[in-house]
C-alpha cells in the first residue's frame, strides 16, 4: 500500500453554530486523483479550507503526509500541500513570475531573498504549465485560462506533496477548463502528484478522476470510482432532478445527461401504455411519458437506436433485437405479450418497411386501444403492404390517428382523466 | 542583472536626498553665504578643522539648530510615514488606508489638546507634556480600536476599519468639545492638529530616532509577506503565510512609529497616503522595493514641503497644510497619466 498523504478521522468543522462537516473520515493515498463531489453547501470546499489550514477542525484528526495538522507550522504545511482556488483577480500590478515565485515562500527563511534554487524552481514549475511566455506580463492582464495556469504554476513551486484544487475551472470555458484538467492529470500521472479536487462538473470528475468522493449533507455519502458513484440513484438524489447516466463511448465513464427539473402535470392515472417504435423517432415521447408517470412498455426496438437506449436508462421493459435484422414472429410474440396489459397501444413516428412491419401483427388479439402516428403512414417503404394491414386491422379494431405528439398527449390526459 | 540595476537606482536616489537635504538646509529666509553653510556643516556636524573665522554665532546657530535639525527631522517624519502607509495599505488591501486610519489622528489631538489646555508642561520620558499626551493618547486609540475589532484570535480588516473611523469620529467630536470651552487655546490646538516642523530641533530628532530606525527595520522585515498578502488572506495562509502575526506586528509598529512621529511634528496629512501610492505606479507593488523607495520620496516630499512652508510667505504656513495642497493635485494628474497610460498602478 503506498504511502497516506491525507488522513481525515471523525472531522468535524463549521463556522460557528453552523456544523459543516459532521464527521467526515477518508483516507488518500500517493499518487491519487481524488473527485470531491456534492451540492452547494454539502462541505466540499469546507473540507479543503480544514486542510489547507485555513479554519481549524472542532473534533477529530486531519493528518498531512503522517502529521497532526493542528500542530504543523502555516509554512510547514505549504510544503505538503499546495492550494489551487477558482480563478481570481488581483488588483496589483504582480507579473505572472512574482505570482508564481510566491509559492517559493514557505522555503524562504526569515527576511531571505529567493535564491539560485527557487528561481530554478519557479522557471519548472513555469515551464510545466506553459506559462514561461508570459511570465514578465502582469498577471491582471492574462485570460482566464492563463490566469489559473499561472496560480497551477504557483502552486507546484511550493513542490507539494498534495495538490488541493477548489472548483479550478469554475470561471473556464470549455476549451481552458479541459486544458487545466489534461494539466492537473498529466502531473498526476508523469509525477505522481497526489491530487484532491473539488469538482462541480460531474462528468469532468467521471473523466478525469481515478477516485469519486461524494459528500452530502456534511458527511461521506459515497467513495469509489467513478462508476460506482455515478449511478442513476446517487445523481438524481445529489441534484434532485431527472438525470439520465449513460456511458461515454470515448472515455469509457459514465457520464451524466440531466433531463428536467420542471416536471409536468402528473396524468389522472397512470395508464400503462405500449410504444410500437423502433428508430429514434419516439424518444423525446417516451421521455414525457414517462415523465408523466405512465407505465410504459416498449418494442420492437435495434440496438443501437435512440429508442432503444431510451428505454435502456428510463429501464423501461421492452423488447430489443440486433440492429438491421428483421422482426421476427417469435420477436413479435415476446412483443404482443408485453402489450397483454397495457391500455394503450402507441405506433409512434416510425418508418415502416419489410423489416417491422412484422411490429403491427396480431394488434387485433390485445385490448389496448390504438393510437397511430400520421408521419408513420408518409414514411412508408413497404409498398403499399402497410396500408393494407392498417385497413385488415380498422376493419376489426379502432384506430385513432393523430398528427404530432402533443396532440396524443392531450388525447391520453382526456383518456386517463376519464376513466380515473 | 536586473536585481543590480536596481540597487544602483535606489543608490543614486539616497544620493539625491542627500543633496536635496544640503539643498533645503541652504535655502531659507535667513541668508548665509553658501561658503558659510559648508563651512559651518564640515566644523559643526563633522567636525573637520575647518577655519571658522567671519562667521557669526548667529549664522552658526540658524543653520546648526534651527534650519538642519528642521530638515532631517522632516525626512525623518516624512520616511516614517511613508513606509507606514505603504505597510497599511499592505494589511488593509485599501487603497485609502494611511497611518492614521485607526484613529491615531484624533487619539494623538485629543491628547496634545488636552495637554495645551492644562498647560502640561512636564517632561516625561524624553518628550514635553503635549507630546507625550499626544503619543499616550494615539498608543490608546489604537488599542481601542483594535480591542473593539477582535474577534477572538483573528482581527477581521473590515472591522478594524469601520471600528477606526467610528472611534475617530467620536474622539474628534471630544477634541471640538475641548475647543469650544478653552477658546483662548483653539489656535494653539488648531495649529498643532495641522502639523508643522517650526522650532522643532535636535530635541524631537533624538526623541523618535530609535522609533523610526527600528519601526521600520521591523516593517521592511515583513515585505515579503505583505507582497503575498495583497493576493487576499485566504491564499497568503495557505502559502504559509503567519497572516494573523503580520497583521498585529504592522499594527503594533506601525501604530507605535506613527504616534512618535505625531507627537513629534502633529499630525502631517497626506504624506503617508499619498508617497506609497505615486510610489508603486513608478515600482510596482513589491514591498522590498516600494518600502525603501517610499522612504526616500516620502522623506524628500516632505522637505520640499516644508522648504515652500518655511518659504513661501513671510508667515510660516503649516506644512500639513502644504503637503495636502500640493499632494492632493499631484496624485491626482499621476492617477490620470497613469489611466490614459495603461499602465497599472
Amino acid at each position: 500500500m503506498s504511502k497516506e498523504m491525507l488522513k481525515m478521522t471523525e472531522v468535524t468543522a463549521g463556522y460557528g453554530e453552523k456544523k459543516v462537516l459532521k464527521g467526515i473520515s477518508v483516507t488518500i493515498r500517493q499518487g491519487e486523483f481524488v473527485s470531491l463531489i456534492g451540492s452547494n453547501g454539502a462541505g466540499k470546499s469546507t473540507l479543503l479550507k480544514c486542510v489547507s489550514g485555513l479554519l481549524p477542525a472542532e473534533s477529530g484528526e486531519i493528518l498531512l503526509c503522517g502529521r497532526d495538522n493542528r500542530v504543523l507550522k502555516p509554512k510547514e504545511r505549504a510544503r505538503l500541500a499546495a492550494v489551487v482556488p477558482q480563478s481570481y483577480g488581483v488588483e496589483y500590478a504582480f507579473t505572472a513570475e512574482d505570482v508564481v515565485a510566491m509559492g517559493r515562500y514557505p522555503y524562504q527563511g526569515f527576511g531571505r531573498h529567493e535564491s539560485g534554487a527557487d528561481e530554478e524552481e519557479v522557471r519548472r514549475a513555469m515551464e510545466v504549465t506553459n506559462t514561461l511566455e508570459f511570465q514578465n506580463r502582469l498577471y491582471n492582464e492574462l485570460s482566464g485560462g492563463e490566469k489559473q495556469r499561472v496560480i497551477l504554476a504557483r502552486a507546484l513551486a511550493q513542490q507539494p506533496e498534495i495538490l488541493l484544487l477548489d472548483e479550478p475551472t469554475s470561471a473556464l470555458d470549455i476549451h481552458h477548463q479541459t486544458e487545466v484538467m489534461e494539466l492537473i492529470t498529466k502531473l498526476n500521472r508523469e509525477q505522481g502528484l497526489t491530487v484532491l479536487a473539488v469538482l462541480h462538473d460531474v462528468n469532468m470528475a467521471s473523466r478525469y478522476c481515478g477516485r469519486m468522493i461524494l459528500l452530502k449533507d456534511g458527511r461521506l455519502a459515497a467513495d469509489g470510482e467513478p462508476h460506482q458513484i455515478v449511478t442513476k440513484k446517487n445523481m438524481e438524489a445529489l441534484y434532485q432532478m431527472k438525470i439520465l447516466i449513460r456511458e461515454n463511448p470515448l472515455f469509457h465513464k459514465p457520464e451524466i445527461v440531466p433531463i428536467r427539473v420542471l416536471r409536468e402535470k402528473r396524468a389522472g392515472r397512470p395508464l400503462r401504455v405500449h410504444v410500437i417504435c423502433g428508430g429514434g423517432g419516439a424518444v423525446k415521447i417516451i421521455e414525457e411519458l414517462d415523465d408523466r408517470g405512465y407505465e410504459l412498455t416498449a418494442g420492437v426496438v435495434n440496438m443501437g437506436s435512440g429508442d432503444c437506449e431510451i428505454c435502456r436508462y428510463l429501464q423501461i421493459p421492452h423488447v430489443e433485437i440486433p440492429p438491421f435484422t428483421p422482426v421476427t414472429a417469435k420477436d413479435q410474440e415476446r412483443n404482443l405479450a408485453l402489450m397483454e396489459d397495457a391500455e394503450v397501444i402507441l405506433v409512434s413516428d416510425v418508418p415502416f418497411g419489410r423489416n417491422n412491419l412484422e411490429n403491427l401483427r396480431g394488434l387485433e388479439r390485445v385490448k389496448g386501444k390504438i393510437f397511430f402516428h400520421k408521419n408513420a403512414l408518409s414514411g412508408d417503404y413497404t409498398g403499399g403492404s402497410l396500408v393494407k394491414r392498417l385497413q385488415e386491422l380498422g376493419e376489426q379494431k379502432q384506430i385513432c390517428y393523430f398528427g404530432d405528439h402533443d396532440e396524443f398527449l392531450g388525447m391520453l390526459q382526456k383518456l386517463s382523466g376519464k376513466e380515473g | 542583472m536586473k536585481k543590480k540595476k536596481k540597487r544602483l537606482a535606489l543608490i543614486l536616489a539616497a544620493a539625491g536626498c542627500i543633496l536635496l537635504i544640503y539643498f533645503c538646509t541652504v535655502l531659507g529666509a535667513a541668508s548665509v553665504s553658501l561658503g558659510d553653510v559648508n563651512r559651518i556643516l564640515l566644523h559643526e556636524i563633522f567636525h573637520m578643522p575647518v577655519d571658522m573665522e567671519g562667521i557669526s554665532a548667529g549664522s552658526i546657530a540658524i543653520i546648526r539648530d534651527v534650519r538642519l535639525p528642521r530638515v532631517l527631522l522632516g525626512f525623518l517624519t516624512g520616511a516614517a510615514l511613508a513606509v507606514c502607509g505603504a505597510s497599511y495599505q499592505g494589511i488593509f488591501k485599501n487603497p485609502m488606508a494611511d497611518p492614521y486610519i485607526l484613529g491615531i489622528s484624533s487619539g494623538a489631538a485629543l491628547g496634545a489638546a488636552i495637554g495645551i489646555v492644562l498647560h502640561f508642561s512636564g517632561n516625561i520620558a524624553g518628550l514635553s507634556g503635549t507630546a507625550f499626551l499626544a503619543f499616550a493618547g494615539a498608543l490608546l486609540t489604537v488599542f481601542l480600536v483594535y480591542s473593539i475589532s477582535r474577534t477572538g484570535r483573528k482581527v477581521p480588516i473590515a472591522s478594524l476599519i469601520l471600528s477606526g473611523i467610528a472611534v475617530n469620529q467620536s474622539l474628534s467630536a471630544f477634541m471640538s468639545l475641548i475647543m469650544l470651552f478653552h477658546q483662548q487655546s483653539m489656535d494653539q490646538i488648531m495649529f498643532w492638529t495641522m502639523g508643522s516642523l517650526n522650532g522643532k530641533g535636535w530635541n524631537q530628532i533624538f526623541t523618535i530616532l530609535p522609533y523610526v530606525i527600528l519601526g521600520v527595520i521591523l516593517l521592511m522585515t515583513s515585505a515579503r509577506e505583505l507582497d503575498i498578502m495583497l493576493l487576499g488572506e485566504d491564499t497568503a495562509v495557505q502559502l504559509g503565510v503567519n497572516v494573523e502575526f503580520v497583521k498585529k506586528k504592522v499594527l503594533i509598529v506601525s501604530s507605535i512609529v506613527t504616534a512618535a512621529v505625531v507627537s513629534a511634528t502633529g499630525i502631517i496629512g497626506f504624506v503617508g497616503l499619498l508617497v506609497p501610492h505615486v510610489v508603486r505606479l513608478f515600482t510596482g507593488p513589491k514591498h522590498r522595493v516600494l518600502m525603501p523607495v517610499s522612504l526616500l520620496f516620502g522623506g524628500t516630499f516632505l522637505i520640499l514641503c516644508d522648504t515652500a512652508a518655511r518659504s513661501m510667505i513671510t508667515q510660516e504656513i503649516p506644512v500639513g497644510i502644504i503637503t495636502a495642497a500640493f499632494g492632493g493635485p499631484f496624485f491626482l494628474y499621476l492617477l490620470w497619466k497613469s489611466r490614459r497610460g495603461g499602465a497599472a498602478g
